[in-house]
């Protein structure tokens, strides 16, 4: 994902650091708006509603000092039937209006101001994940970032991996093995089936093999990281190269600002969502932002997809290698190429999935307490994913995109386009029981 | 052959990108697992992070 910085390079970390901080100063402000106006005032908005119903309907209102008595109250009570097991769900803390809202939703039978502006916020999805995303990127192609800073956004990026590997914790193997068994199926049909078909098209369109077989590992797998694993197989040009990413990096960008809508307007399940965008979009973190957009549930589905789908990596390689090496050379009459199977799938598998596996397996042993899932699940993923997304955003270069072309572009853009919508429709008829991941 | 050059080049560079992640890999792994060592042993708690937000109604 950090193509163009080496984070483990020690003589690279001045380089990186100004660029980081910024990512995280950044991220660190977006996430105080997110805690206040998603959290705090969407939740502000709906005691709001509830303290106004009975307002609305002529009943007498409760002072202050007795509505907060009455909430605490039914707090206590909602804990009792908990704890004596008539509630499998633990009661969250209720959320008490401050003395001067309360007294302005009784005085003018409102909603304040403020909260209205949290729901609406809320409404139209402007979290954490689109404020750092179309900020990012508004920042990027407007005062742009000065060059002292930009390596660091590219380190930041990479920042989505540990959250990637913590929210295991929210995981048990059996769901992980339902979705990932159906993902597997999606992968083969869909993200296989784009790098084939790509091919093949590629082939017929005469189009340059080192180009097509970036733009089928990019455009079918895992974008921008399996395009540079295949590249050295293919002998990519440098220009192929540029064409490749521009166009996987054009997809990705509107995919990740209009997949969230999309799936509200279709009204999909978070589950569904979940799956779609793991299938579809083609890179790990605008795929992992998009599904962030969407909800947490969808983000849990998306990343197991994911998962399957970036562990296909060595697969497209050998793919490629077969492909663009091994067959032309034996339809050539030399018999002597081969694949070292084993070297490749070393080699090219991302290891850092592993670590995803491990949180599973201890979330599967009962390593961690619901306390302790939810803060690294959530509050922990959250500050990972909010890093890695200012670096996102802040790399969206119009000029970059503006690379993309050619017979190229069109036949990476049509099949990517294709294959989400074959997808989607394929992920809805099987409906969300199968992609739904129980948080436990 | 400047365009060999260039491609050699280019696929030099895609070796080193790709051994670059390899690395990176691990050093998420290793991001992560100091992490979850820190929460488990209760050094990142709810304190911790709720004190990372500023803003609170």
């Amino acid at each position: 994902m950090g193509v163009g910085v080496d984070l483990t390079d020690v003589r690279q970390w001045p380089r990186m650091l100004p660029g980081l901080l910024v990512c995280i100063l950044f991220a660190w402000l977006v996430l105080q708006y997110d805690k206040y106006v998603i959290g705090d005032l969407h939740r502000g908005y709906r005691e709001a509603s509830r303290v106004l119903k009975p307002i609305k309907e002529g009943k007498e209102p409760l002072s202050y000092e007795d509505y907060v008595k009455e909430r605490q109250e039914s707090y206590k009570k909602a804990m009792e039937k908990y704890q004596a097991g008539l509630e499998k769900k633990k009661p969250s803390k209720p959320f008490i209006l401050k003395k001067e809202d309360y007294e302005y939703i009784v005085q003018n039978k409102a909603i304040p101001g403020k909260f209205t502006f949290g729901e609406r916020m809320n409404q139209f999805q402007i979290t954490y994940v689109a404020v750092l995303l179309l900020g990012g990127m508004l920042i990027r192609n407007t005062i742009g970032v000065p060059g002292v800073l930009q390596p660091g956004t590219v380190a930041a990026r990479p920042f989505i991996k540990p959250g990637i590997i913590i929210l295991g914790a929210y995981y048990m193997w059996s769901d992980v093995l339902r979705v990932g068994l159906i993902g597997f199926v999606l992968v083969v049909i869909f993200v296989l089936g784009a790098n084939i078909v790509i091919s093949i098209w590629g082939k017929r369109a005469k189009a340059d093999d080192g180009l097509m077989g970036l733009m089928g590992a990019g455009v079918g797998v895992c974008g921008v990281s399996a395009a540079v694993a295949v590249a050295p197989v293919v002998n990519a040009k440098p220009r192929d190269f540029f064409y490749a990413i521009g166009t996987i990096l054009l997809f990705g960008t509107l995919a990740l600002f209009t997949f969230p809508y999309i799936g509200k307007l279709l009204n999909l399940h978070q589950a569904v969502y979940g799956a779609w965008v793991g299938t579809a979009i083609l890179n790990t973190a605008q795929l992992v932002a998009a599904a962030t957009w969407y909800g947490h549930e969808a983000l849990l589905t998306a990343n197991v997809v994911n998962i399957v789908r970036i562990g296909f990596i060595p697969i497209v390689v050998l793919w490629a290698i077969y492909y663009y090496v091994v067959r032309p050379a034996r339809q050539a009459g030399d018999v002597t190429q081969r694949i070292n199977t084993w070297q490749v799938i070393k080699e090219k598998f991302p290891i850092f999935i592993i670590g995803f596996f491990i949180m599973v397996t201890l979330n599967e042993l009962k390593f961690f307490s619901p306390e302790v899932r939810d803060l690294l699940g959530r509050d922990i993923v959250k500050i990972f994913m909010a890093i890695g997304f200012a670096g996102v955003g802040l790399n969206i270069a119009f000029d970059d995109l503006r690379k993309a072309g050619g017979t190229a572009f069109v036949i990476g853009f049509v099949a990517a386009t294709v294959k989400a919508i074959l997808a989607l429709l394929f992920i809805m008829a099987l409906g969300p029981e199968p992609f739904i991941i129980k948080e436990k | 052959m400047q365009e060999e050059a260039k491609a050699k080049e280019l696929e030099e560079r895609a070796e080193k990108t790709f051994s670059a992640e390899r690395r990176e890999d691990y050093a998420v792994l290793i991001v992560a697992a100091i992490v979850v060592i820190l929460v488990m042993l209760g050094i990142i708690d709810k304190k911790v992070i709720s004190a990372i937000y500023l803003l609170k109604y």
